[in-house]
C-alpha cells in the first residue's frame, strides 16, 4: 500500500522534474551554456500562473498557452542580444553571464513579489481520485499529464520538423550543420528560447503543486542540474529518465528515512552518477 | 552560355589566425569535369576546401564561380550557389538517421518537398546500401557507407560543385571502386567534381585534370593522364612504385 502510494507519487513528481530539467538540458546540449538564470524561468512562470488566476481569473491552463510563447521570445531575445556575444567565449564566460542575470531576474522578483510564500489555490478545488487505493489530487494528476504532453511535444520538434532537425544537427556537429547552410545563431536563439519556454511552462505547472517564491529558484535550478546528471544530457529520453529516478530516489529516501534528507540523498546520488557514470542514464559517452 | 567556369581563385589566401596557410592560390576548374587536387599532408588542400565553402574566412584574393564574385560570401551564400563540401572525415549527423542526414543535405534548399523526395530516390537509386537503411542511425554505418551517406548528403544540398574531401580514406579498394563509378555517373549527369584524394593513382586515373598543392601553393597544374605519366609526379608521390 505504501510502496504504491511512494511509485505513484515519484510517478508524478519524475514527470514534473524531468519538464523542469528538460528546457536546462537543450539549452546545455546545444548551445554549451550552463543556464544559471532557469530556475528564476521557473519560478517567473509560477507567478504569471498565479497572477494570471488572482487577477484576472485566468485558469492555469489557459495561462500555459499564454506563457509558452511570451517566454519563448524573452529567451530568443535574451539570447540574440546578450549571450550571443559571449557565445564562443570559454564556459567560464557564459557561466558569469547567467549568473548575473540570475541575480537581477531573481531580486527584481524578490523587489516586485516579495519573498513571502503564496499559493495558488483553485476554486473550487478539484478534488482527488482513488488511483489502486492510492489517492491522488486531480490537480497534480493533470499539471504531470501537462508536464508529459510539453516533453512529448518537443521530443517530436526535434525528431520530425525541419528546425528541430536543426538543432540537433548544430549539437552534433557545428561545423557539418554550417555546412548545410544552418543559421547557427539563429538556431541558438531559437533553442535557448525553447529552453525558456519550457521553463515558464514548467512554472506554470509547479504552480498548481508548490508554494511560489523567489527563494525557490535556486531548488529548482538544483533539480534541474541533477537530473541532468543522472539522465544524460541533451537528450529527451535522458531527461525523462532522469526525472523519474530522482523523484524515485526522493521519494523512497523519505519514506526510508525521512523527508528532510531528501535533498542530501538526490546529491548523494548526483555524485556516485558523477564517479561511476558521468554520461548519464542514457547519454552516450564521449558524445559531446 | 554562362562562364565556362566554375571556380576561378586569383591568389586566394586564408589560414587560421595569425598562421596563414594558403599564400596566393590561382585556379580555374570547368564545368563539368572532375579535378583532382593532390599533394602531401600539410599542403593546405583541406584548408582550400574550408576556405572555399566559406568554413574559414578569406583573408585576400578574390573567389568567382561561373562568373559570380563569391569573395567574402558566408558559408550559407555559397552553398545556395551550389558549390557543397563534403568534409574529410564525413561528419555525419552520428545519432541522427541516414535519412534525416540527407533531409539536413536540402535543409537550405527552396525547393518543394516532391523534389525534394525526387532526390531523395536519385540518391537511393545511387547507393542502394543507404535505401535500406535508411532509419538507421549514421554513427552505426560501415566507414564506406557512411561515404555514401555523406556524399548522398551533398548532393541533397543540390551541387553544381560537389568538393570531396579524402574520398578512399580508410576505405578498402574495392569500395573505393565503387564509389568512384558512382562519381564518373554522377558527372556523367551533370556534376562537377572537385576531389582531394590521397590516392594519387585513383584521382589521377578518374579526373579530367589536377592540380598538385604543396606548402599552400599549386606548384603544378596539367591533365590527368599527362600527370601520371610525367616521371617527377611518379617520383614524388608515387616512388614505390617505380621499378
Amino acid at each position: 500500500m505504501l510502496a504504491v502510494q511512494v511509485l505513484i507519487n515519484a510517478l508524478v513528481l519524475g514527470c514534473l522534474y524531468a519538464c523542469i530539467a528538460i528546457g536546462f538540458s537543450l539549452v546545455w546540449g546545444v548551445l554549451n551554456v550552463i543556464n544559471l538564470i532557469h530556475g528564476s524561468f521557473i519560478v517567473l512562470g509560477a507567478y504569471l500562473a498565479w497572477g494570471a488566476y488572482q487577477w484576472l481569473a485566468i485558469s492555469p491552463w489557459y495561462a500555459l498557452v499564454i506563457a509558452a510563447p511570451l517566454f519563448f521570445v524573452f529567451g530568443y531575445l535574451l539570447q540574440r542580444l546578450l549571450l550571443n556575444r559571449v557565445i564562443t567565449a570559454p564556459v567560464l564566460v557564459t557561466l558569469t553571464l547567467t549568473f548575473g542575470l540570475d541575480l537581477i531576474l531573481n531580486n527584481a522578483m524578490i523587489y516586485y513579489f516579495k519573498a513571502d510564500y503564496r499559493k495558488l489555490t483553485l476554486s473550487p478545488p478539484t478534488g482527488s481520485i482513488s488511483l489502486f487505493d492510492v489517492v491522488v489530487p486531480v490537480d497534480r494528476l493533470i499539471a504531470t499529464a501537462s508536464a508529459l504532453v510539453l516533453t512529448g511535444l518537443l521530443y517530436l520538434l526535434l525528431r520530425r520538423s525541419k528546425v528541430g532537425r536543426a538543432i540537433v544537427a548544430v549539437r552534433l556537429d557545428r561545423d557539418a550543420a554550417v555546412l548545410m547552410g544552418v543559421d547557427v545563431k539563429s538556431i541558438y536563439a531559437i533553442a535557448f528560447g525553447l529552453g525558456a519556454a519550457l521553463a515558464g511552462c514548467a512554472g506554470v505547472l509547479m504552480a498548481l503543486i508548490f508554494p511560489i517564491s523567489p527563494l525557490t529558484s535556486s531548488a529548482y535550478l538544483g533539480k534541474a542540474f541533477v537530473v541532468c546528471v543522472l539522465g544524460g544530457l541533451g537528450s529527451v529520453s535522458g531527461a525523462l529518465a532522469g526525472g523519474l529516478l530522482l523523484a524515485l530516489v526522493e521519494g523512497v529516501g523519505s519514506t526510508l528515512i525521512g523527508p528532510a534528507h531528501a535533498t542530501t540523498l538526490s546529491f548523494v546520488l548526483l555524485i556516485i552518477f558523477l564517479v561511476v557514470r558521468p554520461q548519464g542514464l542514457l547519454g552516450r559517452k564521449g558524445f559531446e | 552560355m554562362a562562364d565556362p567556369l566554375i571556380l576561378e581563385l586569383q591568389g586566394l589566401r586564408a589560414g587560421y589566425g595569425e598562421i596563414q596557410v594558403l599564400w596566393g592560390i590561382d585556379m580555374a576548374v570547368r564545368r563539368g569535369e572532375i579535378t583532382a587536387l593532390i599533394g602531401s599532408n600539410g599542403a593546405g588542400k583541406t584548408t582550400l576546401m574550408r576556405t572555399l565553402s566559406g568554413l574559414i574566412p578569406m583573408q585576400d584574393g578574390h573567389y568567382f564561380s561561373e562568373g559570380r564574385d563569391l569573395t567574402g560570401d558566408t558559408a550559407a551564400q555559397i552553398l545556395a550557389h551550389g558549390i557543397v563540401h563534403v568534409p574529410e572525415g564525413r561528419r555525419l549527423f552520428g545519432a541522427m538517421s541516414i535519412e534525416d542526414n540527407l533531409l539536413m543535405g536540402a535543409y537550405s534548399r527552396k525547393a518543394s518537398r516532391a523534389e525534394i523526395a525526387r532526390d531523395m530516390e536519385r540518391v537511393y537509386t545511387t547507393f542502394p546500401k543507404l535505401m535500406e537503411r535508411r532509419n538507421q542511425a549514421a554513427a552505426t554505418l560501415s566507414g564506406g557507407e557512411q561515404q555514401m551517406c555523406a556524399i548522398g548528403r551533398g548532393l541533397m544540398s543540390a551541387p553544381r560543385l560537389l568538393m570531396i574531401d579524402e574520398l578512399s580514406l580508410g576505405l578498402s579498394p574495392l569500395l573505393v571502386e565503387q564509389l568512384v563509378a558512382a562519381l564518373r555517373t554522377l558527372n556523367a549527369e551533370g556534376v562537377s567534381i572537385l576531389l582531394v584524394e590521397q590516392d594519387v593513382t585513383t584521382a589521377l586515373d578518374l579526373c579530367h585534370s589536377a592540380y598538385i598543392m604543396d606548402m599552400g601553393r599549386i606548384v603544378r597544374t596539367g591533365l590527368g593522364p599527362e600527370l601520371l605519366a610525367d616521371p617527377i609526379i611518379r617520383d614524388a608521390y608515387l616512388g614505390v612504385l617505380e621499378d
